[in-house]
């Protein structure tokens, strides 16, 4: 269960999307995120899912692998849509005692449901084509004019891409706490969910100070490795626009203009 | 190339209030002298201060008394600090706790993007230093599907992009399988050979030092011995005081020895070992 944690996993392939700027996917997941609010229409949903459905075919990341990103918020994804579809006042189609359906809960709650899988589509689409260091590069390159306000934009995309090489590690330690435990008559399993989370206690304590010595030790390793913050540092793979991060970006305005069109246009 | 005067390190434990309880003295005036391409080896049993000593040598602890000079340069010095560590680099125990990045050519860049090389420099330096432990066919890899022996590579790579004039293996191998342990030595001696690199190999395996140049044994925090593997393996008591045992081959030898056989005390090797005892 541990291992169903995708935070920033990413599908190795060879497409025009995985070898694009990750400045120009951050921006484009951000726009693509944004214009998923600026309309209420049937037209305009076709649009977006159009343009999603473009661009994860150009990526070659198979379509069963995005939509696995949608399983921790099945849970928030039904209760939203039961709650739009139940108590939205319009004109009723089907009324059983309580319950009434509405043609204006119906449409709510497939927009709704739509907006949310596509809003999570997108930018998992975005993790899955960008490595998490190129992640934390762009990022850090987006917000460095923050760096005029004092915010540590290298110090945080550090820690961002140290957290990341550490996922990994820590649930495999997790992995082994838990079975050192349960080796010694741990119980996970049973019990109501406060019974259960005093039994993760033993779980948690090792796995703390564990991560504290491994911060310790990775901390002295970056001060052997000459590490003295962002100051006079260079890069080995510097960011640089390429004439393909340039025609993507005239790809996303295209977009905004086609959806604007579409949505002014059409009643639907 | 490095140089110790009577170094001593104190610990003070403190207890809740912050007061200080104790003072223990991990280092205890330690005189060492390592001469430029030395293959130099520090032998000692657990809590012996062998790491603490280590972290002296680039600047990661500071001397409570004495000094540590790394290629004439005093380390207290905080202006030329980065020049030390940039020196002498140093491989640590865990491998998994010392690679920063989530690609292997990326980890070994991390060191020379700390100093500022230019960028096409860095590309060079990454290439030669993964070509030369044997892992530029991973360099796109992540480093959580490489082996123990796999990693330490990529921490050697990562100090040798530096261009360090010295390498300390602060126990480098003490978490490896022995095939691993095995690559990181065979690797660490062509670096001394070929590159002519200083290497400090910092261990408690006996078996690590017996092609070394040098030994020296520490116990609670001092020097108890200290010369060629020879002269050293040959004093099996004084060794035992430090809670250390010599390797198999030499102590078949010495029981050889003591029951009358031709065989000298102090033979190093199987290959060794075997001569004698085809004489015989």
């Amino acid at each position: 269960m541990i291992r169903d944690i995708t935070i920033g996993q990413y599908y190795s392939a060879d497409s025009p999307v995985h070898r694009l700027d990750s400045r120009v996917k951050i921006i484009a997941t951000l726009l693509y995120i944004i214009s998923l609010f600026m309309f209420d229409s049937m037209a305009g949903y076709a649009v977006a899912i159009g343009f999603f459905v473009l661009v994860l075919w150009l990526s070659k990341v198979p379509f069963a692998y995005v939509v696995k990103g949608l399983k921790p918020i099945i849970f928030m994804l039904v209760f939203t849509a039961l709650l739009n579809l139940f108590w939205t006042p319009g004109t009723a189609f089907f009324s059983c005692g309580v319950i009434t359906l509405t043609w204006e809960g119906l449409r709510k709650t497939i927009f709704i449901s739509l907006r949310l899988i596509f809003l999570l589509l997108g930018s998992s689409l975005m993790t899955l084509t960008t490595t998490p260091n190129q992640l934390t590069d762009g990022l850090e390159h987006l917000l460095s004019p923050l760096k005029v306000i004092k915010v540590p934009v290298h110090e945080l995309a550090m820690m961002m891409s140290i957290a990341l090489r550490f996922i990994p590690i820590l649930i495999e330690e997790t992995d082994k706490i838990m079975k050192a435990q349960a080796a010694r008559g741990a119980d996970f399993e049973s019990g109501n969910m406060l019974q259960r989370l005093k039994n993760m206690l033993p779980i948690f304590i090792p796995l703390f100070v564990s991560a504290i010595r491994r911060a310790g030790d990775l901390a002295l390793a970056m001060d052997a490795r000459c590490y003295h913050g962002g100051r006079g540092r260079t890069k080995m793979r510097p960011l640089k626009y390429q004439m393909t991060d340039v025609a993507a970006y005239a790809v996303c305005a295209l977009y905004i203009i086609v959806l604007m069109v579409v949505v002014k246009f059409c009643v639907i | 190339m490095i140089k110790t005067k009577k170094l001593v390190h104190e610990y003070s434990r403190r207890d809740e209030e912050g007061n200080v309880t104790e003072i223990v003295r991990a280092v205890d005036g330690v005189n060492i002298q390592v001469k430029p391409g030395d293959f130099v080896a520090i032998l000692g049993a657990n809590g012996s201060g062998k790491s603490t000593f280590a972290k002296h040598l680039n600047g990661l602890l500071y001397p409570t008394e004495g000094v540590v000079y790394v290629n004439g340069i005093d380390t207290r010095d905080k202006e030329t600090m980065l020049t030390v560590r940039q020196t002498a680099g140093m491989v640590f125990q865990n491998p998994d706790n010392q690679i920063i990045s989530n690609v292997v050519e990326e980890d070994v860049g991390f060191g020379p993007e700390n100093l500022g090389v230019p960028t096409a420099e860095i590309l060079k330096r990454v290439r030669e230093s993964l070509k030369g432990v044997g892992m530029y066919a991973y360099r796109k890899h992540s480093p959580n599907h490489l082996s123990g022996g796999q990693k330490q590579r990529v921490a050697i790579a990562g100090i040798m992009a530096m261009r360090p004039k010295c390498i300390i293996l602060d126990e480098a191998t003490a978490m490896l399988d022995p095939a691993g342990r095995k690559e990181i030595l065979n690797i660490i001696h062509s670096l001394n050979k070929e590159e002519k690199i200083t290497i400090i190999l910092i261990t408690h395996y006996m078996e690590e030092v017996i092609a070394s140049d040098f030994v020296y044994v520490m116990n609670q925090g001092k020097i108890a011995l200290s010369g060629t593997p020879r002269e050293v393996f040959a004093q099996t008591d004084k060794l035992k005081e430090c809670r250390l045992t010599i390797p198999k081959v030499t102590q078949i030898a010495q029981a050889l020895h003591r029951a009358g056989l031709p065989v000298p005390e102090d033979v190093l090797t199987e290959e060794e070992l075997l001569s004698y005892l085809e004489q015989v």
